[in-house]
């Protein structure tokens, strides 16, 4: 058992030392597919990070038609913060609005001298788990605020949830669209170039079979060449991910004034670039059986 | 040792390659297949090793019915057949010496009994000296002689080959017919298939004569 283990391993790498060629086109084919799949992969959870961090603006604003005394507030914030679909309360009393809405007048503010702190209503603003940022969740919270009767007016930019909400679909349906057809792509080019690879050693498929080769006994070298394979590619690709984030990525969106302020581009994490590797080994190994199927014929 | 019932191969309506062939072969005989191009000799070889199918039929070796067997079980015919081509069927990319051992790491030997064997079969056809080159170094008789080791070096029951002086002068043809004599002479059943009657009168043995897919002479010298 041990022996044949060594025997196919042995004769794996030796096909790979005899066809440098061909196992260079394999492995480089198989690199640019990964690393196109990946690049879309990575450009797909940028966006859903910046949707998401857009999405920390979805808060629901309880105006108060008498703000509550210290004695209500409290219970008030522990009832508003039970709700299942809330993350935090936080309290803007009627002076902190003032004071808020001075600091936006900014050169402005003079206007304000004299103005009573009356003026602005005191407030709840009520922000959303993440899960509940959406328009049923934001619903859900102000049907709950609604029956407290304390509150006179709900605020919860309705129209700027549906345009984000269409946004984040439309970005999900071409993504799956263009995500599909990368997907197809990579895979239909990395299996003809196996099957052009393999077409090319088919003599040494029909001599292996002439001397009583099982099926298995052909196949197995091959299918461990196409997993190496797959695994320098995954690697390959992987490293030339990184590099070209860290050099090229990061430093032009830092330059590049689109750029939200804040926002940081992020790379795969540990765990997906681990799943790129073990995908660029199940593609070569997939790709070679698949393709052995139609050279390999007792 | 080959037994063939009425055997027929059809290629579609219109393309008939053998057709009702009821045949015997003894253990231990040499049998020559002969008759022009497209008479049916190379289908009657593939045959026996499980290449193709018979269309209609039965074909028994060594009292197996081989018609009968599933894709799992032909490499182990095979294992019992050595077969050489007149164009050699060699891996271009390896020695002599993986050349040959091949075969019989394809069966699952062991190294060291590979290397012992390989030399021996590599010895009887006078190329225990050219065991690290590649075959395209070597002339067209000397690759057919690796072709014949390869075949021989797992000590087969019946010895097939298609043509083997096909692409050979006369004189290499019959340095080639030796190697298959002392083969016939070790109890292997040999089966050649040739259009070249020089062969027959210099090599006098018994002559099945094949036209447009009939057995049309069976003949003992």
């Amino acid at each position: 058992m041990l022996e044949n283990i060594r025997y196919f391993i042995r004769r794996a790498l030796r096909n790979m030392r005899q066809w440098p060629v061909l196992c260079s086109a394999a492995i480089l084919t198989m690199a640019v597919a990964l690393a196109t799949v990946a690049t879309f992969f990575l450009v797909v959870i940028n966006i859903q990070g910046l949707a998401s961090s857009w999405s920390e603006e979805v808060q629901v604003v309880a105006y108060f038609q008498q703000p509550p005394s210290r004695n209500q507030l409290a219970p008030l914030v522990r009832k508003v913060e039970a709700f299942p679909d809330v993350k935090q309360v936080i309290y803007v009393s009627k002076t902190e609005a003032l004071k808020r809405f001075k600091t936006r007048l900014g050169d402005d503010a003079g206007l304000l001298e004299g103005v009573s702190r009356d003026l602005l209503p005191a407030s709840l603003e009520v922000t959303l788990k993440a899960k509940s940022r959406n328009r049923a969740g934001v619903e859900r919270v102000v049907s709950l605020l609604k029956k407290d009767s304390r509150f006179n007016d709900l605020r919860f930019g309705q129209e700027w949830l549906e345009r984000f909400e269409n946004f984040v679909d439309l970005l999900k349906f071409v993504g799956l669209i263009l995500g599909s057809f990368f997907l197809f792509a990579a895979l239909f080019i990395v299996s003809n170039t196996i099957k052009l690879t393999l077409y090319a050693r088919r003599d040494e498929l029909e001599i292996m079979a002439l001397v009583g080769a099982t099926k298995r006994f052909i196949q197995i070298p091959f299918l461990l060449e196409g997993a190496l394979q797959g695994l320098i590619s995954g690697l390959l690709s992987l490293g030339f991910l990184g590099l070209s984030f860290k050099l090229l990525v990061q430093k032009s969106l830092q330059s590049f004034w689109l750029t939200p302020v804040g926002f940081d581009p992020v790379f795969l994490a540990g765990n997906q670039q681990l799943i790129l590797v073990v995908c660029g080994v199940m593609l070569g190994l997939l790709g070679s059986l698949f393709s052995l199927r139609k050279f390999v014929r007792l | 040792m080959i037994q063939l019932f009425n055997v027929t191969k059809s290629y579609g309506k219109e393309s008939v390659a053998l057709r009702e062939m009821t045949v015997h072969v003894e253990k231990g005989e040499f049998v020559y297949v002969t008759g022009p191009s497209g008479a049916g000799k190379t289908t009657f070889l593939s045959m026996l090793y499980g290449a193709t199918k018979p269309t209609r039929g039965q074909i028994l070796i060594n009292g197996t019915n081989i018609t009968r067997m599933t894709g799992r079980q032909i490499p182990y015919l095979r294992r019992k057949i050595g077969v050489v081509f007149q164009d050699f069927k060699l891996l271009g990319s390896r020695t002599v010496y993986e050349n040959v051992a091949f075969a019989l790491e394809a069966q699952g030997k062991k190294r060291y009994e590979v290397s012992k064997k390989v030399y021996q079969a590599l010895k009887e056809v006078g190329l225990e000296h050219r065991l690290q080159r590649r075959p395209i170094e070597l002339s067209g008789g000397e690759q057919q002689r690796i072709a014949i080791a390869r075949a021989l070096v797992v000590d087969p029951l019946i010895l097939l080959a298609d043509e083997p002086s096909g692409n050979l002068d006369q004189e290499v043809t019959y340095e080639i017919m030796e190697l298959f004599k002392h083969a016939h002479a070790r109890g292997t059943t040999v089966l050649l298939a040739t259009h070249d009657h020089s062969l027959y009168k210099r090599f006098p043995k018994r002559v099945l004569g094949l036209e447009d897919g009939r057995l049309i002479m069976d003949h003992q010298p």
